[in-house]
């Protein structure tokens, strides 16, 4: 009963447009004031509290490095990168930007950014080359979501710190700790391939079956230029998962040593910024960060009514009453979040359903770190669709066109995510290899 | 004149509370690793940084407080706004306008429990586990960051009032990116003369 009123008062005020931080905020403050025994006092130590751990400031640590490389300049030289490596196949220029993108996006961590960055030098140059518009838009859109699967990625934090303080139970009765952000960013890494692999094969496909322009092959003088040019941006991915792997920090000192070598690389190294650009990109960085760590404290609190009221115990209860599976718990997480999708920005989805699904998920044996990769997967899958796909969004800008004409240009691409989104979600493995041979898991 | 003062300070207070934790940090890290160095052993041993994670924990909640009430006014905190949309516009602009509202009443009563909170905190001696300074110091960004959040809502409702617009933030923008035609045709013309 109680878990209904809040969710429909959560719902209600959600539709009202307000912000979603707000939208939370309320419906705990309400529920408390009408309905609940809660003291006030422990929901505003809360306030205070919520946000006051080390690893959730990997967050705008990761923005600010994400937006010091967020320039012009670098995808230019990811995309002269990509296109020497790929470039003479069928479908070149296509190739190429599922590559850049990729790289871009992981470099970058935002999805949109990305679109733009890489689709406003690529789309006309594909066009230019004989390419349908409808093609580069379609590869361009879908394939500037890779950036959320690949490390560093800040959906992964945001599951480590919303399931971080919950205690869940295996079916053998045994607690089990969530996911760490060191475990997911190296689950992370086979998965995010094998999704730009499987893209990168559509587009080949289709530039193999309709015949479109190849490159001319790069000379090895040019490909290692290149690839010098480039890999000075892409070294950052390395430092993250190399350091936190060998131990050298956490990820939080990761991230912020990767902010300061973003900053030097961006100045000294690419010299794309001018000290006078610097308060610009902090302030939008803390700007982004002060966003998302605001939705954080008021999803820590409206965790903590549910957690007060045990709705996740609750919902676990009667999940294995009904005797429902893996496999259709699986399934209904997968369509819960792609329907999320329709309405809600990433994080805000991950930070109000993860501590919901976790316990959950977990009871039913589910590992937390598949668990984890899984709902990114999800993620991705609705930046790329309407009505609220921000990816779409931006490339109908830069493509001037439709969201309708864009979305049936993304359906091949989309589809593809679609079966990449059934693998990962019944072959644990794919998630869970990495981790488990690197002795993480 | 007061206004555009009080916006300036809130941008210079959160870009120096982030470039300064992200430097905090990267320092407490370089000298983790140069004390074991035998040479710089003797310069780093001295310098103790173990608060360094706490007072970037603080500056970060800061920031976040304060941001936030910058987020306002440039727009950044989206909601689910496509039922919104599908409205007929008098009806939207209520519903708007009721969301603004809501918004500034929430920050208000956080603000005033924050206040509260403070008020009490005041006269007992709790002092922050490592640096020990007082914890009431800790805490005033709350009611500050959310009646400035809760100011910048009612700002943000009546210019909206007024004129009809509310402040967009563009997700997708990047800086250095050319969209004109010619650079395309540059880079085709490039490719072509290999």
């Amino acid at each position: 009963m109680n878990s209904a009123l809040i969710f429909g008062l959560l719902i209600a005020l959600m539709l009202t447009g307000m912000p979603i931080s707000i939208a939370l905020g309320l419906t705990v403050l309400s529920f408390l004031y009408v309905m609940t025994t809660v003291p006030i006092e422990a929901v505003a130590l809360k306030l205070f509290t919520g946000i006051e751990s080390f690893e959730i400031m990997a967050i705008p640590f990761f923005i600010l490095a994400g937006n010091f490389l967020t320039h012009g300049g670098v995808a230019r030289r990811m995309i002269r990168f990509a296109s020497s490596m790929v470039g003479h196949w069928y479908g070149g220029l296509g190739l190429a930007a599922v590559l850049a993108c990729a790289m871009f996006a992981a470099i970058s961590g935002s999805s949109p950014a990305t679109v733009v960055a890489i689709g406003s030098i690529l789309l006309p140059a594909m066009v230019a080359q004989g390419y349908p518009k409808r093609f580069g838009a379609g590869v361009i859109a879908t394939s500037g979501a890779l950036g959320i699967l690949i490390p560093p990625s800040i959906v992964m934090v945001l599951f480590a710190v919303a399931t971080g303080g919950s205690v869940a139970v295996d079916p053998e009765g045994k607690r089990v700790l969530s996911a760490s952000v060191a475990q997911l960013f190296m689950a992370g890494v086979i998965p995010g391939l094998m999704l730009a692999a499987m893209l990168g094969g559509t587009t080949f496909y289709r530039a193999w079956k309709n015949d479109y322009p190849r490159m001319t092959r790069a000379t090895w003088g040019e490909a290692i230029k290149a690839f010098r040019d480039s890999i000075w941006g892409l070294a950052l991915i390395i430092l993250v998962l190399g350091g936190i792997y060998s131990g050298l920090f956490t990820p939080t000192e990761a991230a912020a040593v990767s902010a300061v070598y973003a900053f030097v690389i961006a100045v000294f190294v690419y010299r794309d910024l001018n000290w006078s650009d610097i308060p610009k990109v902090l302030l939008s960085s803390a700007n982004m960060s002060a966003m998302i760590l605001y939705i954080i404290t008021n999803a820590v609190l409206f965790s903590f009514l549910m957690t007060s009221e045990q709705i996740p115990q609750a919902i676990t209860a009667w999940v294995t009453g009904a005797g429902i599976g893996q496999l259709e718990f699986l399934l209904f997480v997968n369509i819960l979040l792609l329907v999320a999708g329709n309405f809600m920005e990433p994080s805000s989805i991950v930070l109000i359903t993860a501590p919901i699904l976790f316990p959950v998920a977990v009871g039913l044996g589910v590992n937390p770190v598949h668990l984890g990769i899984l709902m990114t997967v999800n993620m991705e899958v609705g930046l790329c669709h309407p009505p609220v796909g921000l990816n779409l969004y931006v490339a109908s800008g830069i493509a001037k066109m439709g969201i309708t004409e864009l979305t049936i240009a993304t359906w091949p691409w989309l589809v593809t995510m679609l079966v990449f989104l059934a693998i990962v979600t019944y072959v644990p493995e794919l998630s869970l290899w990495l981790p488990r041979v690197l002795g993480m898991l | 004149m007061f206004l555009r003062i009080l916006d300036r300070l809130e941008e210079i207070l959160i870009a120096s509370l982030i470039a300064g934790a992200t430097l905090l940090i990267f320092v407490a890290v370089v000298q983790r690793y140069a004390v074991g160095v035998p040479f710089l052993y003797d310069i780093f041993y001295d310098i103790n940084l173990t608060w360094a994670q706490e007072l970037c924990i603080y500056m970060f909640v800061w920031m976040a407080k304060f941001g936030a009430a910058y987020g306002v006014r440039t727009g950044i905190h989206v909601g689910v706004d496509v039922l919104v949309n599908m409205l007929r516009p008098a009806i939207r602009n209520k519903v708007i306008m009721f969301g603004l509202l809501a918004g500034a009443f929430f920050t208000f009563v956080v603000g005033s429990m924050g206040a509260k909170f403070i008020v009490e905190l005041y006269p007992t001696d709790q002092v922050s586990p490592d640096m020990e300074m007082p914890r009431w110091i800790i805490f005033l960004c709350v009611p500050l960051g959310s009646y400035l959040m809760c100011f910048r809502f009612l700002q943000v409702a009546w210019s909206f009032w007024r004129t009809g617009e509310l402040p967009h933030h563009d997700p997708g923008h990047v800086e250095g990116v050319v969209e004109s035609p010619s650079a395309a045709r540059d880079l085709a013309a490039e490719e072509r003369g290999r």
